[in-house]
């Protein structure tokens, strides 16, 4: 063979110049993204919390009691030497190379107002170390623990309070009257059917129900003597979450743990109920909170236990609620000032005031809470309604077919349409034609489900349409209906496909103001709205009031409070509702 | 399997150990027949003028080059092929005594009789005893469903691998198990034919002889047809076989041994001796 060593310097290069251009002005793109965004948060959260002004003593009381305990919880529950190193690495060297940057630019660039380089370390390097630890750390099983469970509390609490408002919302007493005499025997009706066997039992249980409703609104007004409140809320929501999670429970460990999980969190809160009656608190809202907590977690709790595997790891919100209050009374004890934070339990709970430390966000999140409720099973129903309409009962060709390709790209474009058209349209269609009101609650969540459909329509099509064909013709084959199929098939699995694009969209409809403005949501309300018809303020709308107002602590502390509580509620939210479609990915 | 050389001498010795078997093939009633039936998708036409009848409690493989409408023709006993909007049928398909496209039949109560197994194992992401119940649920059985599930898995001898974790999921058994979990889900509702689309093709030699041994012990109760591209499987398990080559054609059907031992025509002698196709 003939060879002329025309490669004998190897074979030559070839260019990736462009390959590599183009790969850091990606990375540094996202990392700018990012970096400014967390910038801001740290910014705000120093307004806050008013932690520029906490004195050393006060910081390094915290740091000993909250930071460094979770931090070896981390440590101890990563498990895996490099990255351990690689954190110490970073908190070490980054409480170097930040005190020199933090120098450097105060000297050279610009004085950074209400910062100092303590501070900026915790944010800059402290924070995001312990939180890549943390989410390592939740990779193993005493990590994964803990945090499930924090997860858990976490989302047991949005759910509270947002069945808590929904409540106060709801007239309590035609609640109370609806289940007592609809729910309740339709409920019982149907479960003795179930176990007999009995099929007549099952069909008896709808009209029960049915005539039971009907009998509580006319009822209503007729009766006039009713239990209090707490033992309303007790009876008609602590007793049959108690009841619903221990059955869940009895159908897969017995019955001993079906009644710990069932009893013990209704008696903890019944228990906090009262006591809180007795302490002029809010006793519905502590039992609700309570009970929607408890029942989760004890399940949660019996489940690990009875695995016995990472049960340490149940230790870590113990670790941070008692570093909590062991660096509240170590702060007390010293006598260290501590620092003012404008979040704290009288924002959440006060109502707006002209007097920056008296303002409070309650109506607002109250108002809040009520529209993403509604809007969640508003654009839920007809998202998923829609969009299985679209995907399985369409056909593709003939003049229906035509139709659907046209409905279809005119969905794609709604979702393009700016925000300000569709508060328009609530003013035009909801609260003038159908005269639901201006500024009302229900209009409100009327315009902002028709605004985020289109996002809800397409993500659940992607997710219809992404189900296997092999599992419909399955179930056709078998002799099922399309609505057997569609119901018992394809929803199943695309469940948490679709549970993520409505997430997706709740979280877009949250933070909407320009609609709000539209439909004249009032920017400021003094209280709660107490029904669907009531004006009300969304929380978005009341910290671009407050953003405007002249008084620097307005537009400084309070507003950061105000950006805070909405992230944290929003966080809640999405992390619940994350954990329902990570609940139905796992069912499936 | 022994180290033959040619095709030919592999299957002729598989066949006359098959046709000793105790079920002689013409002595049965039939249970679906096809009249001059055609079906076109579109302007083509992908079976052509085909009429046979397939006889009941039997075994009859449908075998064919691709493309040759031998699913096509599978698909139209249970009129899956409605799904499918361009396609068009002509002619009659009778089951039971009546011709299925007839207007008054129901397409989806039709298939309540007739169950399917695909190429591809497609459990649902259901356990498996919702697998297995799945019929049964949908058609509203109203008898001791767990009794149904235990019986279905039996047949499809699934039982004794499955019977401790019914309630994990179908996925996660291997391809030859999710494969019966297949067959057990269509014989659950205890239908009176049993569909077969390449049942074995997805699946290791070992889980497919498995799936073999199956569909002979089923020829008991049910009717059998199966579609396949293996043509040492149809001489093995099938009573009858129908050679169905390009363009839709019914080339020859007979009894197993005589169309792998003397076929008539010279194109399907070819065809079965790989000089063709």
């Amino acid at each position: 063979m003939a060879t002329d060593n025309a490669n004998a310097d190897g074979f030559g290069e070839v260019s990736r110049v462009r390959g590599i251009v183009f790969e850091y002005l990606s990375f540094g793109a996202s990392v700018f993204g990012l970096v400014a965004l967390g910038v801001l948060l740290v910014y705000v959260a120093i307004d806050a919390f008013d932690l520029a002004n906490a004195s050393p003593e006060w910081l390094l009381t915290y740091f000993l009691t909250l930071v460094v305990p979770f931090l070896a919880f981390c440590l101890y529950s990563a498990n895996d030497r490099g990255v351990t190193r690689r954190a110490l690495g970073a908190l070490g060297g980054g409480l170097v190379a930040v005190a020199a940057l933090f120098t450097a630019v105060e000297t050279l660039v610009s004085p950074i107002p209400r910062l100092n380089w303590q501070l900026a370390y915790l944010f800059v390097v402290g924070a995001p170390a312990t939180a890549y630890l943390a989410y390592v750390g939740s990779g193993g099983r005493v990590g994964a623990v803990g945090f499930g469970l924090l997860g858990r509390l976490v989302g047991g609490v949005a759910i509270g309070l947002a069945v808590g408002t929904l409540f106060l919302v709801f007239d309590p007493l035609l609640w109370f009257l609806a289940y007592t005499l609809g729910v309740l025997p339709a409920v019982g009706l149907y479960a003795v059917g179930r176990r007999r066997s009995t099929p007549r039992a099952q069909t008896a249980a709808a009209p029960v129900g049915l005539a039971g409703l009907i009998a509580a609104v006319v009822l209503r007004d007729v009766v006039s003597t009713y239990p209090s409140d707490l033992i309303i809320y007790l009876w008609t929501v602590a007793v049959p979450v108690a009841a619903a999670g221990g059955l869940l429970v009895a159908g897969r460990r017995g019955r001993t743990a079906a009644a710990v999980v069932a009893g013990l969190p209704l008696a903890v809160a019944t228990a906090g109920g009262f006591l809180a009656a007795g302490a002029g608190l809010p006793a519905p809202t502590v039992l609700l909170v309570l009970v929607l907590t408890g029942v989760p977690t004890a399940a949660y709790v019996s489940r690990v236990v009875d695995a016995g595997e990472g049960l340490a790891g149940l230790g870590l919100p113990l670790l941070l609620g008692a570093g909590v209050i062991a660096g509240a009374l170590i702060v007390e004890a010293w006598g260290v000032p501590a620092p003012d934070p404008w979040l704290d339990g009288s924002f959440l709970t006060g109502a707006p005031s002209r007097t920056p430390t008296d303002a409070g966000l309650y109506p607002a999140i109250v108002g809040s809470v009520i529209i993403i409720a509604l809007v969640a099973v508003l654009s839920f129903a007809l998202g998923v309604g829609t969009s299985v309409f679209l995907e399985e009962y369409t056909p593709e060709s003939g003049p229906l077919g035509t139709l659907t390709r046209i409905l279809q790209v005119n969905i794609a474009n709604l979702a393009a349409v700016p925000s300000v058209v569709y508060g328009l349209l609530g003013l035009g269609l909801f609260a003038n034609l159908l005269g639901l009101g201006i500024g009302t609650a229900v209009t409100a969540a009327l315009t902002l489900s028709l605004l985020i459909l289109p996002i809800t329509i397409i993500s659940a099509q992607e997710a219809i349409r992404s189900v296997p064909d092999d599992l419909r013709r399955g179930s056709d084959a078998m002799g099922a209906t399309r609505w057997q199929t569609t119901k018992n098939v394809v929803l199943p699995e695309a469940m948490p496909g679709v549970l993520t694009g409505t997430i997706l969209a709740l979280g877009r409809a949250i933070g909407e103001t320009a609609p709000l403005i539209m439909i004249g949501a009032a920017t400021t309300v003094f209280r709660a709205p107490d029904s669907l018809f009531s004006r009300f303020s969304a929380m978005p709308m009341q910290i671009y009031t407050w953003a405007g107002f002249p008084q620097a602590d307005f537009r400084y502390g309070v507003v950061a409070a105000g950006v805070i509580t909405l992230l944290i509620i929003l966080v809640g939210m999405n992390g619940t509702a994350i954990l329902l479609r990570n609940r139905a990915e796992r069912g499936s | 399997m022994s180290n033959t050389t040619s095709d030919d001498s592999l299957i002729t010795t598989e066949v006359q150990a098959d046709s000793n078997d105790d079920r002689a093939a013409s002595a049965a009633e039939t249970a679906v027949a096809a009249r001059d039936l055609n079906v076109y998708y579109g302007d083509e036409r992908a079976i052509d003028d085909v009429t046979m009848e397939i006889p009941e409690k039997r075994v009859t493989a449908l075998i064919g080059p691709s493309g040759c409408g031998k699913s096509t023709f599978l698909r139209c006993i249970n009129r899956m092929n409605d799904m499918i909007e361009i396609c068009r049928v002509d002619g009659d398909v009778e089951f039971g005594g009546k011709n299925v496209y007839d207007t008054d039949v129901d397409p989806v109560a039709l298939r309540r009789k007739i169950g399917m197994v695909f190429q591809k194992p497609n459990p649902f992401p259901k356990s498996i005893r919702d697998n297995v119940a799945y019929g049964l649920k949908i058609q509203g059985f109203d008898g001791d469903v767990d009794k149904r599930v235990e019986e279905s898995l039996k047949g499809a001898a699934l039982w004794d691998e499955v019977k401790d974790q019914l309630d994990s999921s179908g996925l996660e058994l291997s391809g030859g198990q999710q494969q019966r979990l297949c067959i057990a889900r269509a014989i659950a509702p205890d239908p009176e034919v049993i569909l077969m689309d390449e049942p074995t093709s997805a699946l290791d030699p070992v889980a497919a002889s498995k799936i073999e041994d199956l569909i002979d012990d089923l020829a008991e109760q049910y009717t059998v047809i199966i579609v396949t591209h293996n043509m040492q499987q149809a001489a093995r398990i099938s009573d009858r076989t129908a050679v169905f080559l390009t363009g839709g054609e019914l080339v020859e059907y007979d009894d197993t041994a005589k169309i792998f031992e003397d076929p008539e025509e010279q194109r399907v002698e070819d065809y079965i001796t790989g000089k063709f196709g």
